[in-house]
């Protein structure tokens, strides 16, 4: 269709997760199988049906965060605080310093979404106009009493395009900037759109992101009511299961991670260490959850980095341990692939992490390609029926193959995926 | 040689009218929308009105409407600005051409909370002498008064999800939000989709809907609103003097985007060309744009550059004008700072002055304005257009619609946090 003439590189790469918040410790714990889906901490759930969750137990962003900017972090949900601070680690790890380029050349494509009210932000405010349960609010005293109360940046705090809002003036990065809010698939899609920015020639430097934490008590109780979570409490780091035929539900985490994303030259250029090739993206919707619609998804991508079902070392899949979504998942995967590609899937690590999982996953599969090692899928013990595909599980293997195929779904079908290459 | 885009479908769901032609038809009379909101008890609050979508009825849109009920207005008025505009454009069909080259991309914001549970779980979770509010307590209260059917509604992919399936949309799928810019963002991006041959066809545009308690009480904190409350008409008065901030509206739009053999070989209407996008970030502030418009300059020369326009070629600027003091000051020095000699007789309004500011709805909503100025020949006006500010000294097409023809128009759009988005739509010529 369009000639793809500029290549696209990563050259920078920032992680906080439950199971390390730097490259060189969630290595190790991917490697060595460790989980971070743990009790939640903090209050009592014994009213929910969600009690664990893959949560940052030490994230202490005053810490990490760049000395000039720690007084906006009042400013900022925890889901905004962990974007911005995996991008300050990806902008790190490319050693790209300010004013190392032409600001308006660096671009950010971020993936979040609306982040859910603190209540100690409406504590105070919602005394003065509640009459209790179930009663209607008073409205008069809402507005006289309680709106007077509330924090004058609460919205702000709250927005999904705050996290890039503040890595853009961080780092002063003036190029085209989006943030994506599609569930499961903003991931993917923020990468396929920076991919393409980067291609087309609208930047050379993309700082692509996802964060999200959904360990917030009103987006507990929220997902609580309608998200199929796993009710295996009592083996936190065992519960969640992907295409398991013991598979029971899903869990919740936190986390976010970031990728910058550079042309090739310019890198070169700049003598930038390069960790991967993005290659390749598609996305679509699969009415029905098929695995036809998926499947396709998957091939376009593949088409697009100009490579076969042979040249894939593996498949990263999104795996959230739910019969239902991980079956439809599996259909796309084995109409593709059927069960000559191995199949990893690193969420049974973190839990589900929503708009960071597209990236944080991928993530896994970057580190993968360049430490040689692809870690075994966690808690995979007896296969689906449902699910005619080859799960990568135990101790790591050898990468053989130089792709790697991400793909990505949420429960309406929507679907996502992109290829990678090792750098060699 | 790119693959040029062209509209080919338009639809709208705004205060202004639920047709394209009502919509249009009240913008160039300069009647306002703007009324007391009655959407939910707003009279103690320190801003009392808002530009609503009154007599919105999903069922003119859906047969089994109902499926929708616990949805979001955000969901509810996609449906509705979708439906028409693939209708209009003829590919309501699904049995005919390949799907999965349409896809569809949107600005658009979150369900709405329960506001009475979230509040009333809220007030539970404090008990005296506590400095902090009890999470276990709070959702302990919380959790019996939640509808699963409303609660999942409220999750951001939902909305663009929901459009693919009842619409047979199967190409690429996403959502943005942008702020203020969302659904001009959705649109250039889409643009660039169907350009690198990821897609034929997107449904692209916006919708939004923030006239709830929580919402309007967030922008009044953030002191963006006008506080006109004996006057509410003429609350919105882009580029006026005595302008106090915006007024909050609602909406949704959406434009069918089509690669124009795609267009032709179906044989479909073309009313105009998208013919350039720019998208910039301000790098700048949280809430405030840069005063002398740095990336909304950029953003404009990157969408005429990108168009491959000169500044002269610009008939018609719609502007994105939110009646605040600091946008419209920095829009209009943008403005000159880009049109040089031509901004002195280039004609500039702002479809906000009559609708309100849609939010993720309003890019869109304003670029359908547009395309209908050059398919018209003419220009709607600015009302509330009074006393000239001299920081603001462009034609803003005050109070009355002016008949002119034009071949080339930008619509701009600049979000909270510095995002900026601007298009250009242009007259189709072979």
């Amino acid at each position: 269709m369009t000639t793809r003439s500029r290549r696209t590189v990563i050259t920078g790469f920032g992680v906080l997760s439950p199971i390390g918040s730097n490259s060189a410790a969630f290595w190790e714990a991917l490697r060595s199988g460790t989980s971070g889906v743990r009790a939640i901490r903090g209050f009592d759930t014994s009213s929910l049906s969600c009690r664990i969750a893959g949560e940052i137990a030490d994230f202490d962003p005053k810490a990490l965060i760049e000395k000039s900017y720690r007084k906006s972090l009042n400013a900022m949900a925890r889901m905004v605080q962990l974007g911005v601070v995996a991008a300050q680690l990806a902008v790190r790890d490319a050693g790209l310093t300010k004013g190392a380029m032409p600001p308006e050349r660096f671009g950010v494509s971020f993936a979040a979404v609306m982040a859910e009210s603190e209540i100690d932000d409406l504590g105070g405010l919602s005394t003065a106009c509640s009459s209790g349960p179930n009663q209607p609010i008073d409205m008069e005293a809402w507005g006289r009493a309680g709106v007077p109360q509330m924090p004058p940046m609460w919205m702000l705090k709250y927005l999904p395009n705050m996290p890039a809002c503040h890595v853009t003036i961080m780092h002063d990065a003036q190029g085209p900037s989006n943030s994506l809010t599609t569930g499961d698939l903003a991931g993917v899609a923020a990468l396929g759109e920076a991919l393409r920015a980067v291609q087309r020639g609208a930047a050379d430097f993309m700082l692509v992101g996802g964060c999200e934490s959904k360990l917030n008590p009103l987006t507990l109780a929220r997902m609580d009511t309608f998200a199929p979570f796993t009710r295996a409490h009592e083996y936190p780091d065992r519960a969640v299961r992907p295409f398991d035929r013991d598979a029971s539900g899903t869990c919740v985490g936190e986390g976010a991670a970031a990728f910058g994303l550079e042309e090739l030259e310019h890198a070169q250029r700049r003598g930038a260490k390069i960790i991967g090739e993005v290659v390749g993206f598609a996305s679509g919707v699969d009415r029905g959850l098929t695995g036809l619609g998926f499947a396709r998804v998957i091939r376009n991508a593949m088409t697009d980095a100009g490579v076969q079902p042979s040249d894939i070392d593996h498949v990263n899949a999104h795996g959230v341990g739910v019969h239902e979504l991980d079956r439809f998942e599996a259909r796309g995967i084995a109409q593709v692939f059927g069960r000559d590609v191995p199949v990893f899937a690193p969420l049974s690590r973190f839990g589900n992490t929503g708009a960071a999982s597209g990236i944080l996953e991928l993530s896994c599969s970057v580190l993968a390609l360049q430490h040689g090692l692809v870690p075994g899928t966690l808690n995979h013990d007896n296969p689906d029926a449902g699910c005619p595909i080859a799960v990568h599980t135990g101790t790591p293997r050898p990468v053989t193959k130089p792709y790697v195929v991400k793909v990505s779904a949420t429960d309406l079908g929507q679907c996502g995926a992109v290829v990678v290459r090792k750098w060699e | 040689m790119r693959r040029r885009v062209v509209i080919t479908g338009m639809g709208v769901v705004t205060p202004l009218g639920h047709t394209v032609a009502e919509l249009f038809a009240a913008q160039a009379e300069g009647r306002s929308a703007v009324g007391p909101i009655t959407r939910f008890d707003a009279r103690a609050l320190p801003t009392t009105f808002g530009a609503e979508v009154k007599n919105f009825d999903l069922r003119r849109y859906l047969k089994d409407a109902d499926r929708f009920a616990r949805s979001g207005l955000n969901t509810r008025f996609a449906i509705g600005a979708a439906k028409q505009a693939i209708e209009n454009a003829g590919l309501l069909d699904a049995s005919r051409g390949d799907r999965s080259r349409i896809g569809v991309y949107l600005g658009v914001g979150e369900g709405q909370d329960n506001f009475p549970a979230l509040i009333n779980s809220a007030a539970a979770a404090v008990t005296t002498g506590a400095d902090r509010a009890d999470p276990a307590r709070f959702v302990t209260a919380l959790l019996p008064v939640l509808d699963p059917r409303a609660e999942v509604e409220v999750e951001m992919h939902t909305t663009v999800g929901h459009l693919a399936n009842l619409f047979a949309l199967d190409g690429p799928n996403a959502s943005c939000l942008t702020a203020c810019a969302a659904g001009s963002q959705a649109i250039g991006e889409a643009v660039e989709l169907i350009r690198a041959g990821d897609a034929d066809a997107m449904a692209a545009g916006g919708s939004q809907s923030m006239l709830h308690p929580l919402g309007v009480a967030g922008f009044t904190r953030l002191g963006a609103l006008s506080h006109r409350n004996d006057s509410p008409q003429t609350a919105s008065r882009p580029f006026d003097l005595t302008r106090d901030g915006f007024v909050i509206g609602e909406g949704a739009g959406v434009v069918i985007l089509e690669e124009l053999e795609h267009a032709k070989v179906r044989g479909a209407t073309i009313y105009a060309e998208l013919t350039g996008y720019g998208s910039t970030a301000d790098a700048y502030r949280m809430t405030d744009p840069h005063p002398s418009g740095k990336g909304a300059i950029r953003c404009i020369a990157n969408a005429l550059a990108d168009a491959r326009l000169n500044a002269t070629d610009i008939g018609y600027i719609n502007a994105h004008g939110t009646s605040t003091q600091a946008n419209d000051a920095m829009e209009t020095a943008a403005i000159k700072s880009v049109f040089g000699e031509h901004a002195r007789t280039l004609p500039v309004s702002s479809s906000k002055s009559t609708l309100g500011h849609l939010i993720a709805a309003a890019g869109v909503v304003e670029l359908v304005t547009a395309v209908m100025a050059i398919r018209a020949g003419v220009l709607p006006p600015t009302i509330n257009y009074e006393m000239p500010d001299p920081a603001c000294d462009l034609d803003y097409i005050p109070n009355a619609a002016r008949e002119v023809s034009v071949d080339h128009v930008l619509s701009n759009s600049f979000g909270f946090g510095g995002q900026n988005v601007a298009l250009t739509v242009s007259r189709f010529r072979e």
